[in-house]
């Protein structure tokens, strides 16, 4: 089954995620922050890693920009969709060292998301 | 001395009159003494000389009035050159303080918060002086904290939307999630959420209007323009709206002239406007209406025109139309659901494109609103023109 690790620091965002991606098949992942989605890729076994990351870009602790920089770093080449509060955020706007595969604005166009998720992750 | 000249004058006219009226007295006397016959001689000798004397009287008299005249006229000249030296004087010392007012006002109009002037001069100048350079200052303070207002109102516009579109991804979610099991729900249930759907909607429209709103104020609101086709843009457009126009049966059609030039714009905003520029004509129009987008050549411009056949706009609305807030009279209809800010946002994003948008009404008739993009390339110093001319 297809694993996606999901990232946001709002309970009902995380909760909303996992409803709309679970019915649509996917295992569903969460972390409340950056600093929980790297301590789980590092903790977790080699393989173990999900087959998408979906990354709030503004968090506590460590934002998911900051997450994904250090996994890009330590090797990890996961496709990322990166989850923005920003009307119009758009690749453009990604640093090009994080290979971010897109971005997704709020409030979510889930339907758009889910061909997103299931292009990526095919 | 015109003063001297003048009692001078009327001192010699006295003199003259008297010694006149004694030569006549002694020219009588001399006559009784001819009449009596004695004498004759010395008689006829002082006839003669008075007569001589009145003559020399006379000639004297010219003389004086003459060099009195000169006098006179002299005086006045000396009096009147005097007066302008000192005018000119007075006017002297007031124009270079009054020259530096003027020239400090023209700068402090034309923004420059900073004018002020030099205090000196006559007292009436540097009081005048002293005045403007404490409404300057009262001026400059005011607009710096007008300035700080501003910019914490658009930070606040800034913070607001961004932070309100994680509650609103929620609600809009979990409405959603709803309709995923609307076969379960009650028609009346499924109503209740395309209420809360619609007006999530409604939100998000209005949070992006805000932000793009306080991007403009705070020179935020910029494009990044590529040469773009005008006819995919359109195209792109009305099949977003060709939803909701068909939901109220009208009909929405385009009619773009063939080989338009390309445009120089951020598509994603042109589209912004059409959908605004659709959405408008669609909400102020009855059931049935018909919505035409037209794009022709203009001069050195691509025009393109929303033109609906709707109830129109008074001419008392016209003028303001594009003003942020502005909204038309909803009384026709109930679709009517935009936050007051298409226009002006629109007018922001055409005139960032270096275009212009006007409106043309007809109560009764309907309404077209039109905007023009330059033509790419035209302006000549365009990096794609250098490209083209050099390869």
């Amino acid at each position: 089954m297809t694993r996606v690790l999901v990232a946001d620091d709002s309970e009902t965002i995380l909760l909303l995620m996992r409803t709309r991606l679970e019915l649509a098949g996917y295992e569903v992942e969460t972390a409340a922050d950056g600093q929980e989605v790297t301590e789980l890729l590092h903790e977790g076994e080699p393989g173990q890693l999900p087959d998408l990351l979906l990354l709030d870009a503004m968090m506590p602790r460590k934002s998911g920009i900051d997450a994904l920089r250090e996994l890009r770093a330590a090797g990890v080449d996961t496709p990322a969709l990166i989850v923005s509060a920003h009307q119009d955020a758009t690749d453009a706007d990604a640093p090009s060292d994080l290979e971010v595969s897109g971005f997704v604005n709020k409030p979510i166009d889930f339907d758009r998301l889910l061909d997103d998720i299931a292009e990526l992750t095919s | 001395m015109a003063v001297i000249g003048v009692g001078r004058f009327i001192q010699q006219r006295q003199d003259f009159e008297d010694a006149i009226a004694r030569s006549y007295q002694v020219e009588m006397a001399a006559r009784v003494r001819l009449t009596r016959g004695n004498d004759n001689r010395t008689a006829r000798a002082a006839v003669a000389a008075q007569a001589n004397r009145r003559q020399e009287l006379r000639d004297q008299i010219s003389s004086d009035t003459r060099d009195t005249a000169l006098l006179v006229a002299a005086g006045l000249i000396a009096g009147l050159t005097g007066a302008l030296l000192l005018f000119s004087g007075l006017i002297a010392s007031m124009r270079r303080p009054l020259e530096e007012l003027v020239d400090a006002a023209g700068r402090l109009a034309a923004g420059d918060r900073s004018a002020r002037v030099e205090v000196g001069g006559l007292s009436e100048t540097a009081t005048l002086g002293a005045a403007f350079n404490e409404m300057a200052g009262q001026l400059e303070l005011e607009a710096s904290q007008r300035d700080q207002l501003d910019r914490l109102k658009d930070e606040f516009v800034l913070t607001a939307s961004h932070e309100l579109r994680s509650p609103l991804t929620s609600v809009q979610g979990f409405a959603e999630l709803l309709m995923l099991e609307r076969d379960s729900l009650t028609a009346k249930q499924v109503d209740t959420v395309e209420i809360i759907l619609d007006n999530c909607r409604h939100l998000v429209r209005l949070l992006n209007d805000l932000l793009d709103l306080a991007r403009s104020d705070a020179g935020r609101l910029a494009v990044t323009p590529k040469p773009t086709a005008v006819a995919p843009l359109i195209d792109d457009a009305v099949r977003t709206m060709r939803a909701q126009t068909e939901g109220a049966s009208q009909a929405l059609s385009e009619r773009i002239e063939p080989g338009l030039p390309l445009v120089d714009v951020e598509a994603g905003r042109i589209r912004q406007i059409l959908v605004n520029l659709i959405t408008n004509a669609h909400e102020y129009s009855p059931e049935g209406a018909s919505i035409e987008v037209m794009a022709r050549v203009v001069g050195v411009d691509v025009e393109i025109a929303v033109t609906d056949d709707g109830p129109g706009i008074p001419e008392s609305q016209l003028e303001h139309i594009f003003e942020r807030f502005t909204r038309g009279d909803a009384g026709l209809t109930q679709r009517v659901g935009g936050t007051g800010l298409g226009l002006a946002i629109s007018k922001s994003l055409v005139e960032l494109h270096g275009g212009t948008i006007a409106v043309r009404s007809t109560p009764g008739v309907g309404s077209t609103f039109s905007f023009r993009l330059p033509a790419a390339g035209l302006s000549g110093a365009g990096p794609g023109a250098a490209i083209a001319e050099a390869s």
